[in-house]
């Protein structure tokens, strides 16, 4: 029986083992999610949108004609590109913000790609949006519409590989953007945060101009590389797996009068309601967006700028009725992982202390932006100011190349999942190089700030160590055999956590309002929407702890709507679930001083002398002597005592913690196939908030980390560019036969500032995965593979040019 | 209860059922279907309420309000959308609804509020395994499955909960704790005097 981990201060909610808050609510088949809502029988007179999609990775419609479309009966309205409500509408990204904070048109994270249109006569993948979009009674009729059709098209060249499209005097794709070249314009905004009105930077530390392409730059290279006794290069291809959320992308446009209500699975319901206004230039209280639960975030609503949120609401508004979108299950898939090319070289001395890494990656951006330069850009100069610091001299150079594949967008873990990938491949080669043991090269290399070795580090690699049984490490290829043809491999890899009160310094204001009734039940309007991660019972644990009342007595409001609700924290960079506490801390602080101070003169003493527990205010030296807070305030008008807070994590500079994965693997020579016999997740967490939603995570990332290690993979056609995988059967994602032990270590070494000073995890949880599984396969057999998915058919291919070369 | 199992094959290749409307004697007479869900007879005429075309999973979310279950792929690759039909686990998307014609179907809003199954998934929390739902969406397929497992086996092993519920995904990777919640309900069955085997 495993005993559990035990937090480093004892609250009675925060960094327990129990049942989620919204457990039964969701086993009992009651939540609501955007597809239960967006009903026929709750939308009286609801029709169905559907998108025209293109057939070719690369072409513009030359000319349409609609005349049998529009003859198809229950065929309610078509809306093209040339339609002047949608030709008038300006480009945009859709990755306009990294969902972290809002943003208005003017500071889009990502000002020089807007590359999207509502409707365009321009298709850049197969299965891309084409201009015109039908609403129609049924969803039969819709889509009868589209087949009757008649559209010629212009087909035009197309790449899928990066490293083509970005040679000089390819055909280029987005001319709008770049008109000389594939490659994505350089992202000034991509470095330092547009959060806040002051310019912050990374960490303290100024960001300084470099030229483009140079995501970060320190010392002399040449002359490092020169001084060291070993140097090592690698290169590594990482692929293009998608989210896989089961709840597709839907929403519900409704006008009344010129006020626009959509119902959606947006994440980011007041960044969506800003999009609305920009695009659409409506004042926002016009606009309101309501979102219920949403059935898994996984990064993909960080690109949620969405064309058909537009269309939908301008066929909603041209029919007079409700208008529903839903995509289907092929048209999910419809953005990836950055895939990734990558070069790294590094050198050290004989004493394991590296001198200098050079860094070079090519990333295909697919058909749009997304957030291509968020992955390329921002995540490479975190690392660096974090991981490397104590590294003198380093350089790393990014490209993001247009091709007419997926459009690479957020995903969990974007950007970092890739660089690990790259980055402890190069400290695996140099540690056997070296021939030293690659966990010590680890700890004299790595750390949050110059100081080596780190302790967060330290402690997560040595906890991983034992719980796989490190000593059993062997030298590469030469562990024994099992059943005949089966090899047996460890392997390790580590990557700092990333969102801590050290980064939040970039995060807009948090807004908490804590509303508590007279007959003592408390509503916490803590604006969130929740996606999974159980950020929901955090906030109603944190809630609890601080201001005494009882989990049962506090209602969390479940539906983010921006008529009511405040500015939400949206579910991105692993943060709701250690930041909303904070707010909620601070809030809830000062609605317990408000009671006590009403409660101390019928009490007879100070407010200091008291506190609450369970729901009773109490004298803390005589217990006995107290009140419910029902008794205090069940008097005269009965007004709720409400308290709101807006405000900033404390952002000092407290470094931040480190996460490590410890993988054992098995492999069958004669098969090629990889098994990960057991996989051990170790994450600081700094305070664990939720002992069994954080273990829920180290465990459930692995649904995706161990996916795209050894399954998942979009394939196209290359003589085509037709995408051939595009369901759950073909495209694999683990199920629970695919499952490995996993352990899940959850600790608290650091700590940030604030309450509780913890550390996201949802997304380092998987980083590490994949070059853990990587390293443990080359640990099995002695060769090296060193690109997403490992398949049998590549662990073949390498042993047999192994054997050719020896 | 109509014995007729629904449009069969040999009228509609005489082509006197068109859009599951019968035509007898010139006359045209919508063939209704008739589905008990959860003890309750819903009668839907073919060809009015419902399609030939349309799945168990449309009609019963569409027509008769069980959103309970879930259709996130369509196709049958994810288990979302599984129903209990005539005591068997079946993907409700997979089963066109004049399939059902004259089955008894168990959607979760059949389920007792503390049926065993349904509270070993709320309360999975030990040590080791997380919870057993995040975002949930899964989920309802997942207690499903489980349940019609659980009536046939009331005391499965790991090997044959895994066997059961590997046709389903969770994309939050709740497996483990999934799993343990399944013998945590067969432990819960066993305490209230059902029939676990010893």
């Amino acid at each position: 029986m495993n005993k559990g981990f035990k937090p480093r201060v004892g609250r009675k909610y925060i960094g327990s083992y129990r049942p989620r808050m919204d457990g039964l609510e969701k086993a009992s088949g009651e939540t609501e999610y955007i597809d239960d809502i967006a009903l026929k029988n709750k939308f009286p007179g609801m029709l169905y949108a559907k998108i025209l999609t293109s057939p070719y990775p690369h072409a513009r419609i030359k000319s349409f004609d609609l005349s049998r479309a529009e003859k198809i009966p229950g065929v309610k309205a078509i809306l093209t590109y040339k339609d002047p409500e949608v030709a008038s509408l300006r480009p945009f990204s859709d990755s306009w913000t990294d969902g972290a904070n809002n943003a208005s048109y003017d500071s889009m994270w990502q000002p020089l790609t807007k590359d999207r249109r509502a409707l365009s006569d321009h298709v850049c993948w197969v299965g891309d949006d084409a201009g015109i979009v039908v609403a129609a009674k049924t969803e039969e009729s819709a889509e009868q519409a589209l087949r009757s059709l008649d559209i010629e098209w212009e087909q035009l060249p197309f790449f899928l590989d990066p490293r083509e499209a970005m040679k000089p005097g390819s055909p280029v794709i987005h001319p709008e953007i770049n008109p000389d070249s594939n490659i994505l314009p350089w992202n000034p905004s991509c470095g330092p945060h547009i959060e806040s009105d002051e310019a912050t930077t990374f960490g303290g530390a100024e960001v300084e101009e470099l030229p483009p392409h140079i995501v970060a730059e320190r010392g002399d290279l040449e002359k490092a590389f020169g001084e060291s006794d070993v140097v090592v290069e690698t290169t590594s291809k990482y692929s293009n797996p998608t989210q896989g959320v089961l709840d597709n992308w839907c929403c519900v446009a409704k006008w009344e009068n010129d006020n626009l209500t959509v119902w959606s699975n947006s994440y980011q319901p007041n960044q969506t309601r800003l999009f609305y206004s920009e695009m659409f230039q409506m004042p926002m209280n016009k606009i309101r967006l309501i979102s219920p639960y949403v059935g898994g975030s996984h990064g993909r609503g960080d690109s949620g700028e969405r064309p058909f949120f537009l269309y939908t609401a301008l066929l909603a508004k041209k029919t007079g009725r409700p208008v529903k979108f839903k995509h289907t299950r092929r048209q999910t898939f419809c953005d990836t992982r950055t895939e990734q090319y990558a070069y790294c070289k590094a050198g050290a001395g004989k004493d394991g202390k590296i001198n200098g890494i050079y860094i070079k990656i090519i990333g295909n951006s697919g058909a749009y932006s997304g957030h291509t330069m968020s992955c390329l850009h921002l995540i490479p100069l975190e690392y660096v100011e974090v991981s490397m610091a104590p590294i003198p001299n380093l350089k790393v150079e990014t490209y993001g190349v247009y091709t007419n594949k997926l459009s690479s967008s957020c995903m969990r873990a974007i950007g970092n999942i890739e660089l690990n990938f790259l980055i402890v491949l190069g400290m695996d080669k140099l540690a056997e190089k070296l021939g030293m043991d690659p966990i010590e090269l680890t700890l004299k290399n790595f750390g949050d700030n110059k100081a080596v070795p780190n302790k967060s580090l330290e402690g997560v690699l040595r906890e991983g160590a034992e719980k796989i049984g490190w000593g059993r490490w062997h030298k590469p290829g030469e562990g024994r055999l099992y059943n005949g043809t089966k090899k047996r491999g460890i392997g390790f890899s580590f990557h700092n956590g990333w969102h801590t009160s050290w980064q939040e310094l970039r995060r807009g204001p948090m807004q908490v309002i804590i509303r508590i009734n007279p007959d003592g039940t408390v509503q916490l309007d803590a604006p969130t929407v929740e996606t999974g991660p159980g950020s929901n019972s955090c906030c109603i644990f944190a809630c609890s702890d601080t201001l005494g009342v009882p989990v049962e007595d506090i209602r969390w409001i479940s539906t983010m709507d921006t008529e009511i609700s405040g500015k939400d924290q949206v579910q991105t960079d692993s943060a709701v679930s250690h930041i909303l506490p904070e707010g909620i801390h601070a809030a809830a602080l000062e609605a317990k001083r408000k009671l006590l101070d009403l409660a101390a003169p019928k009490l007879g003493f100070k407010a200091e002398d008291l506190d609450i527990e369970d729901g009773r205010i109490y004298v803390k030296k005589e217990k006995q002597k107290g009140m419910t807070i029902k008794e205090l305030l069940w008097k005269g008008d009965l007004i709720p005592i409400v308290t709101s807070v807006s405000m900033k994590l404390p952002g000092d500079a407290t470094g931040v913690p480190f996460m490590a994965a410890f993988a054992e693997v098995e492999v069958d020579t004669e098969t090629g196939q990889p098994e990960v016999l057991k996989l051990v997740v170790v994450s600081d967490c700094g305070t664990v908030m939720y002992a069994t939603g954080a273990e829920a995570q180290q465990i459930g990332g692995q649904c995706m980390g161990l996916g795209e290690t050894l399954t998942e993979e979009i394939i196209y056609d290359e003589a085509t560019g037709v995408p051939l995988n595009f369901n759950f059967i073909d495209y694999k994602m683990p199920t629970m036969a695919d499952f490995p032990e996993i352990e899940p270590v959850p600790m608290e070494i650091w700590k940030g500032a604030g309450e509780y000073g913890a550390c996201g995890i949802g997304e380092p949880v998987l980083c590490c995965t994949p070059r853990a599984v990587a390293n443990a396969v080359y640990n099995a057999l002695g060769v090296r593979i060193d690109s997403v998915p490992i398949t049998p058919d590549k662990i073949i291919n390498a042993l047999n040019s192994n054997l050719r070369s020896e | 209860m109509t014995e007729d199992k629904g449009v069969s094959m040999e009228a509609a290749k005489k082509n006197q059922v068109k859009n599951g409307i019968r035509e007898e004697n010139g006359e045209s007479t919508p063939y209704i279907v008739k589905i008990k869900v959860n003890g309750i007879l819903h009668e839907l005429k073919v060809g009015y309420d419902i399609q030939p075309s349309h799945t168990l999973a449309h009609v019963l979310r569409e027509n008769l309000g069980f959103t309970g279950l879930k259709v996130a792929c369509d196709e049958g690759a994810c288990g979302a959308c599984t129903v209990i039909m005539d005591g068997k686990a079946v993907l409700s998307c997979m089963t066109l609804a004049i399939e059902a014609d004259g089955r008894e179907i168990l959607t979760i809003e059949g389920l007792d509020k503390n049926d065993p199954v349904v509270e070993a998934f709320a309360e999975q929390s030990e040590p080791g395994y997380g919870t057993a739902i995040q975002c949930g969406y899964c989920t309802p397929g997942f207690v499903m499955s489980a349940r019609a497992l659980l009536d046939k086996n009331p005391d499965p092993s790991m090997e044959e909960v895994k066997e059961a519920l590997s046709g389903h995904l969770c994309r939050c990777g709740c497996y483990p704790a999934i799993a343990h919640a399944v013998v945590h309900a067969s432990e819960k069955i066993a305490a209230k005097g059902g029939s676990k085997n010893e």
